[in-house]
């Protein structure tokens, strides 16, 4: 049985190879270099500057032929799974926070604790590449999530910028429905998005934390009042309805309702405030959450944008961690890739970049200095996390389309969350 | 091309065969029939190479996995029959895609084959340009499976797609159809459908099979157009029918594609379009449960050969093999 298993894996990875077009064969070339595959996903440019930062690296570096393993993000984890299953894992792994357990957890993951030099990173932020107390991930970068306003569409409603410290979950869709009413029909006061870290954040405003022992520990009371507010700006045409919603959900950042300046409000992560700003040619402003009525907190959170990590199986392991040392600590590095992957978590690199960012990035800088006191850590997901989106997204769908009851679907959403973690 | 040929075997008289030596055994291999049976064996080789290690490996390969709790990322440990036991007992999603595609398959290969008989017997009335129409309504049988088509689809009935257009026209106001639950998998199964071509030549082949001797003698009986259908066309199209159903029912019931791209990979809205091989690709590499994912491809195998099984035994009941009776 072994060996059968092992020629049909020997079949699996023959044909990754054959689709990545990477079968360059061993590690070891005859040139005497060092090869270091290193996997990613990600657009055309951040493909064209994570080049860059490589050949920088291997000039520094002539001893190591740092090989890029590129792949757009939809089947990204699909060919990496397969290539950690036929024993070809890459050297450095481009990884996310919910993936960490998942791989972390099933001794994918080089330790990576004391290997890398992390003493200039934000400590708060190098704790979410920790597993278990060993540091398999080392921070890309950090992002934050919060409502990103179009000032071009809001101020053709003739609204005013609310005062985010203050605002709340009726505020923000009294103001969503007054957007819309302003406009021709073809405007929105807001997109919305069911993104699980969009639940946890308002999870948090009540107290609740989204992983708790072991269990999920969001009540349904929350996730009901959570779809409530949907409801509400559905039913008030606030926002588009839910088919309309999840079209405009899938076509991607470009097409979206911000982007396309037919919306004035919307739940986004800080790194795409630069190319929300790009396709919308308007001016765009980062708020606070709104809050639950009396809550102490607005739930915000920094999130590291993307994880490096090294394979438990490389053969080079002290040029692995040189390579994640470099793209961390290297301030020639990070001049290349700037805040590609986040916000760098390095002080001394940050302050060597800032100039240098594009205003954009400077805007979401200045965001997070200004509320770094509120913000909270992100939770490293437990394995099955990386379920959990789906989960969230599928039962929202189910309420707000009308196909389930939020009673239900609360109770449904939580049984297989609770049972995605178990396993 | 299948009709075409069936002409030629129609218009040639059966050739008298040479009758075979039957009973007393093969003659006795000889040198030179031995090295020719070598050289065949060499030339297959490459083929079985493939065959057993792409093909017939994987499969015992998944068979193994099945048992097993294996995430991919780490090895593969045994877990007897857990895998089966908790698709059965404890996993709603499992009988949500079971439902989703029995739907789909229920709904959709009836239609497809019924509007694909229709319009071969419409061509099969001498139209003019038969072989133009003919390539025309097939294209969408090499097409439909494509990644372009349910991209294609996706707009077509997408909020601001070319159906919304024509209702406005008509001062109604449509929704996105593959993203409403409610219309979702409608719009997989016309996709499905609009894929008639296929099923539709062979259709035509089997129609042009029919002596026109028996035609004349039923209207020569008095029979009509429809009589004449009823009594000629259908019982002898029974095997063609026959036929076209069973590749049809094991076709759909793999389709996957369409709801992959349709649904961006979710099988959504709500599991609206969750077909068992989406589910089973995402539990496979989405879920890092590759044993589960392998233990849902042997139910589907046994679903499809009990479909199939199904098909033949009753097949004895309603197809008319002409030279059977």
């Amino acid at each position: 049985m072994r060996s059968l298993k092992t020629a049909a894996l020997l079949a699996a990875a023959a044909m990754t190879l054959a689709a990545c077009g990477s079968g360059d064969g061993g590690t070891a070339e005859g040139d005497g270099k060092v090869k270091l595959r290193f996997s990613y996903w990600g657009s055309d440019a951040r493909q064209k500057l994570t080049e860059q930062a490589i050949a920088a690296f291997e000039k520094k570096n002539p001893t190591i032929d740092v090989v890029g393993e590129f792949s757009d993000w939809p089947s990204y984890y699909e060919s990496l799974a397969t290539k950690v299953a036929a024993n070809d894992a890459p050297d450095v792994m481009t990884l996310e926070i919910r993936g960490l357990a998942e791989y972390a957890g099933r001794g994918a993951l080089a330790d990576l604790t004391g290997k890398v030099n992390v003493a200039d990173l934000d400590q708060q932020v190098l704790s979410t590449g920790s597993f278990g107390g060993k540091q398999y991930a080392i921070p890309t970068g950090v992002n934050v999530m919060g409502v990103i306003v179009n000032k071009a569409v809001l101020d053709k409603a003739g609204e005013e910028l609310p005062d985010d410290k203050t605002w709340t979950w009726d505020d923000y869709i009294k103001l969503s429905e007054k957007i819309t009413k302003a406009g021709d029909g073809s405007t929105f006061g807001t997109e919305y998005t069911f993104n699980q870290v969009y639940l946890s954040m308002f999870a948090a405003q009540r107290g609740e934390k989204f992983y708790n022992n072991g269990k999920i520990g969001v009540t349904p009371e929350t996730i009901k009042a959570w779809w409530a507010n949907f409801d509400q700006l559905i039913k008030t045409k606030g926002s588009p309805d839910a088919a309309k919603m999840a079209e405009i959900a899938a076509a991607g950042v470009e097409q979206s309702l911000i982007g396309t300046n037919k919306g004035a409000l919307g739940m986004w992560w800080s790194n795409q405030l630069g190319t929300l700003s790009k396709v919308s040619g308007s001016e765009l402003t980062m708020l606070r959450l709104p809050k639950a009525e009396g809550a102490s907190t607005h739930g915000m959170f920094l999130q590291p944008a993307m994880h490096w990590t090294a394979s438990s199986k490389t053969e080079h392991p002290a040029e692995a961690q040189k390579f994640i040392d470099y793209l961390v600590n290297d301030p020639e590095a990070a001049g290349i890739l700037l805040s590609d992957r986040g916000l760098p978590i390095n002080s001394k690199v940050l302050a060597t970049v800032k100039d240098k960012l594009p205003p954009a990035d400077q805007q979401v800088l200045a965001f997070v200095d200004s509320i770094k006191s509120e913000l909270a850590t992100a939770e490293v997901p437990p394995k099955g996390g990386s379920k959990m989106e789906d989960i969230v997204r599928r039962y929202s769908e189910a309420v707000t389309s009308g196909q389930q009851s939020a009673d239900d679907a609360a109770t449904e959403l939580l049984n297989a969350a609770n049972a995605a973690i178990a396993g | 091309m299948v009709d075409s040929l069936s002409l030629k075997s129609e218009v040639a008289a059966p050739a008298p065969a040479p009758a075979p030596k039957r009973g007393r055994g093969r003659p006795r291999p000889t040198v030179r029939s031995r090295r020719e049976a070598w050289t065949a064996h060499l030339f297959l080789a490459p083929w079985f190479l493939g065959l057993f290690l792409i093909t017939v490996g994987p499969i015992v390969a998944s068979l193994y996995l099945s048992f097993t709790d294996y995430s991919l990322l780490d090895e593969a440990k045994w877990v007897g029959l857990d895998n089966y036991v908790k698709m059965f007992t404890e996993d709603p999603r499992f009988w949500a895609s079971l439902k989703v595609t029995t739907i789909y398959v229920v709904v959709s290969v009836p239609l497809q084959l019924g509007f694909a008989l229709a319009l071969a017997l419409l061509l099969d009335r001498g139209l003019r340009g038969l072989s133009f129409y003919r390539s025309i309504y097939y294209l969408p049988s090499l097409l439909g499976g494509s990644v372009a088509i349910a991209i294609l689809w996706r707009k077509i009935f997408g909020a601001d797609g070319l159906v919304n257009a024509v209702l406005a026209l008509f001062g109604i106001q449509g929704t996105s159809y593959v993203n409403n639950p409610d219309t979702a998998l409608g719009t997989l199964i016309l996709l499905h459908v609009w894929t008639f071509g296929a099923p539709m030549v062979i259709f035509l082949a089997g129609l042009r099979q029919i002596p026109s001797s028996y035609y004349e003698a039923a209207s020569i009986d008095g029979a009509g157009a429809v009589q004449q259908f009823r009594s000629v066309t259908l019982p002898l199209l029974t095997p063609i029918i026959f036929f076209n159903l069973v590749l049809e029912v094991i076709k759909s019931f793999q389709s996957f594609t369409q709801s992959f791209i349709v649904s961006n990979g979710t099988g959504g809205p709500s599991d609206s379009t969750l077909f068992y091989t989406l589910y089973l690709y995402s539990k496979g590499f989405k879920e890092y449960e590759m044993g589960y994912a392998s233990a849902m491809a042997w139910v589907l195998v046994i679903i499809i050969a009990g479909l199939t099984g199904v098909n033949f035994l009753a097949s004895k009941y309603w197809v008319f093999y002409g030279d059977s009776k």
